[in-house]
């Protein structure tokens, strides 16, 4: 018998009570992805390929850290001078969690410019706005353990801001807390919910994710339906098999994106602040606080907009418009597909209206992340506000210029796009 | 294209905003650029170091055998000149001074120094070395400008009487590349492997490049 005979025999064994073969070739192999990709639609790769990093750098940082207030400082310490590499373990880690945000907004971002989120894939743009979710709580939760007083004081800021709801606010907060204000026992249930409860629902989610997707397929840079054209097997002719044309220029990627990242690792850990804090390098200290307290990039914009809204109204005060504001600002993408009237995908054939609005957006996007890094005044302020409407209005204005603008035609085939 | 080489070049790359304050207290901070392979400088930082500032100023996240092999000075040397307690070359870096006698003495804790110049900078312990001013106000009798009414007496005002004004400058050049060594202890062997991994990924990403441009060529 030969090896080839030997193998098929195994895997036949196996497929008769599991299903290896068909999942690899339906999920990886044989998974048809559309010929016109572009450069946009790398980023769900590289997103899985930090996940697995932040899941194996995580798992080694946590053999050496301490989840109490009095040794976490001095654990982080530990890791980066006397572990074996745990320098370079905790940097990948940190530099990994800014990779994971920069390239979820760059996937987010595609899936609004090509209207990904249109029908049939509301489900598979849920499962992502939930995986982000997930992540804004990871990030959050991860920040806080190195005990380090920007840690300490963005877990006092974020978590005070649930006791600004109404009646049951203050009460809120301290649940969250475990205590009247932020100490070990908030550091190690933070712990406890970043290394458990919010990876498991993370991986989960991604699952759910990827599961939905391959059962519609990609969509892609001109939001034609491929499956409208199939050949004599079912699969689509505007489509190429994953292995090996996916996976090549996918590799090619890794490769580059893996530059970026280890220049940074290696020659620039701490980003210039911005990937760890220096305020971060003192340890938490209760009776004093730092000059400004401003959290990590990722989270920026949404803060400015939290201080955007410094006005009372209809009895609600300001601290909790602006918290609701801030929350409304990330749930607002889960509405998307109901908000879309276009009858096309692509912004590519849609209307100058969809086109001004999406630049309206990335501006106000933009503007904010600087607004919510820099001191508060007047001006700035003031700015906030207008980019904050600016973002809203993407959102909210959408089922007006969808419907209104005049579109393209989409061809038929990716040929003739 | 021009977008992605942008967004992510923004988001990875360390442009600082400055908050419209100065960085180094009352003044802006003086020009520094902290040399961390000059291992003599180093050695003569450590020294002043542990001569001038560890009475007071612990080190408590590193530990002396590792600075001791950082700085290439044998095992026993150290050992005899640079450790004055019963501590044992691999312990960390603890000091004897009681917090409650410091407070009594100074009205303030000395904080740990270990992580100094991550926390300010380095141009920011340069500068403040350099900026103790007579002010008869002060307990000590001075003040400094980049710290403003600092607890601290000036711990340096014999040396920086004994020696020139550059001679002076170096010495507090050698204390600061140590205080920016002792910070980040791994950065040279981060940057050598750094050099290593990236030649690497060039090649690996120049093949896989080749591969991808390969099977394009199918699909044609």
């Amino acid at each position: 018998m030969t090896t080839d005979t030997r193998t098929k025999r195994f895997l036949s064994w196996i497929d008769f009570r599991f299903p290896l073969t068909e999942v690899f070739e339906r999920h990886l192999s044989k998974y048809p992805a559309p010929t016109n990709l572009n450069i946009w639609y790398l980023f769900g790769f590289l997103l899985i390929v930090v996940l697995a990093m932040q899941i194996v750098t995580g798992l080694w940082l946590m053999m050496n850290y301490t989840n109490s207030a009095e040794e976490a400082f001095s654990s982080v310490e530990y890791i980066m001078r006397d572990v074996e590499y745990g320098w370079l373990i905790r940097y990948m880690h940190a530099a990994g969690a800014s990779a994971f945000f920069a390239l979820i907004y760059l996937h987010m971002f595609r899936g609004m410019m090509y209207g990904s989120y249109q029908k049939p894939r509301e489900l598979i743009w849920l499962g992502g706005w939930f995986t982000y979710l997930i992540l804004m709580a990871e990030g959050f939760t991860g920040y806080v353990l190195p005990w380090g007083q920007m840690s300490f004081w963005a877990a006092q800021v974020i978590i005070s801001l649930f006791s600004s709801i109404p009646v049951v606010g203050e009460d809120l907060a301290t649940w969250i807390r475990g205590d009247y204000l932020v100490s070990g026992i908030t550091l190690s249930r933070l712990f406890a919910f970043h290394v458990v409860l919010l990876p498991i629902l993370l991986i989960a989610i991604v699952f759910f994710h990827i599961l939905a997707l391959h059962e519609i397929g990609s969509n892609n840079p001109d939001g034609i339906d491929v499956k409208k054209h199939l050949d004599e097997d079912g699969v689509p002719l505007d489509t190429k098999p994953f292995f090996p044309y996916d996976i090549s220029h996918d590799i090619f990627a890794l490769g580059v994106f893996l530059i970026i990242f280890c220049s940074v690792v290696f020659f620039f850990p701490t980003g210039g602040g911005y990937i760890i804090e220096y305020v971060n390098y003192e340890p938490a200290n209760p009776l004093s606080t730092p000059a400004h307290i401003v959290p990590s990039w990722y989270y920026t914009p949404f803060y400015a907009m939290l201080r955007a809204v410094d006005f009372p109204l209809f009895g609600l005060t300001a601290k909790f418009l602006g918290f609701a504001t801030m929350m409304a600002a990330v749930a607002i993408f889960a509405v998307l597909p109901w908000l879309d009237r276009s009858p096309v995908k692509s912004i590519k054939y849609k209307g100058i209206l969809s086109k001004t609005f999406l630049g309206i957006f990335v501006l106000s996007f933009f503007a904010l992340c600087y607004l919510g890094m820099v001191p508060p005044t007047e001006t700035k302020t003031l700015l906030s506000k207008i980019f904050t409407l600016g973002y809203f209005s993407y959102f909210l204005l959408m089922p007006i210029y969808t419907r209104i603008e005049k579109c393209k035609p989409v061809p038929e085939r990716v040929a003739e796009a | 294209m021009k977008l992605l080489v942008f967004l992510l070049f923004a988001f990875f790359s360390g442009v600082s905003f400055s908050a419209g304050e100065y960085k180094c207290g009352s003044i802006e901070c003086y020009e520094f650029s902290p040399d961390t392979k000059d291992k003599e400088s180093l050695q003569r930082g450590l020294s002043a170091y542990m001569n001038y500032c560890y009475g007071c100023h612990s080190l408590k996240y590193s530990r002396y055998k590792r600075v001791a092999e950082d700085l290439s000075i044998p095992i026993d040397i150290y050992e005899q000149n640079l450790i004055f307690d019963d501590s044992k070359i691999g312990d960390l870096m603890h000091i004897s001074l009681q917090e409650s006698k410091a407070i009594e003495l100074l009205g303030a804790k000395p904080p740990d120094l270990t992580l100094e110049a991550r926390l300010r900078s380095p141009e920011w312990v340069y500068t403040y070395l350099d900026t103790f001013y007579e002010d008869s106000s002060r307990p000590y009798g001075v003040n400094n400008k980049v710290y403003v009414n600092v607890s601290m007496p000036h711990v340096l005002e014999d040396i920086e009487s004994e020696l020139s004004e550059e001679e002076y400058d170096r010495y507090i050049a050698d204390i600061t590349n140590f205080l920016t060594y002792v910070s980040d202890p791994s950065a040279e062997t981060r940057k050598q492997l750094g050099i290593y991994v990236i030649l690497f990924l060039l090649i690996f990403t120049a093949f896989a490049y080749l591969v991808y441009r390969e099977f394009k060529k199918d699909l044609k």
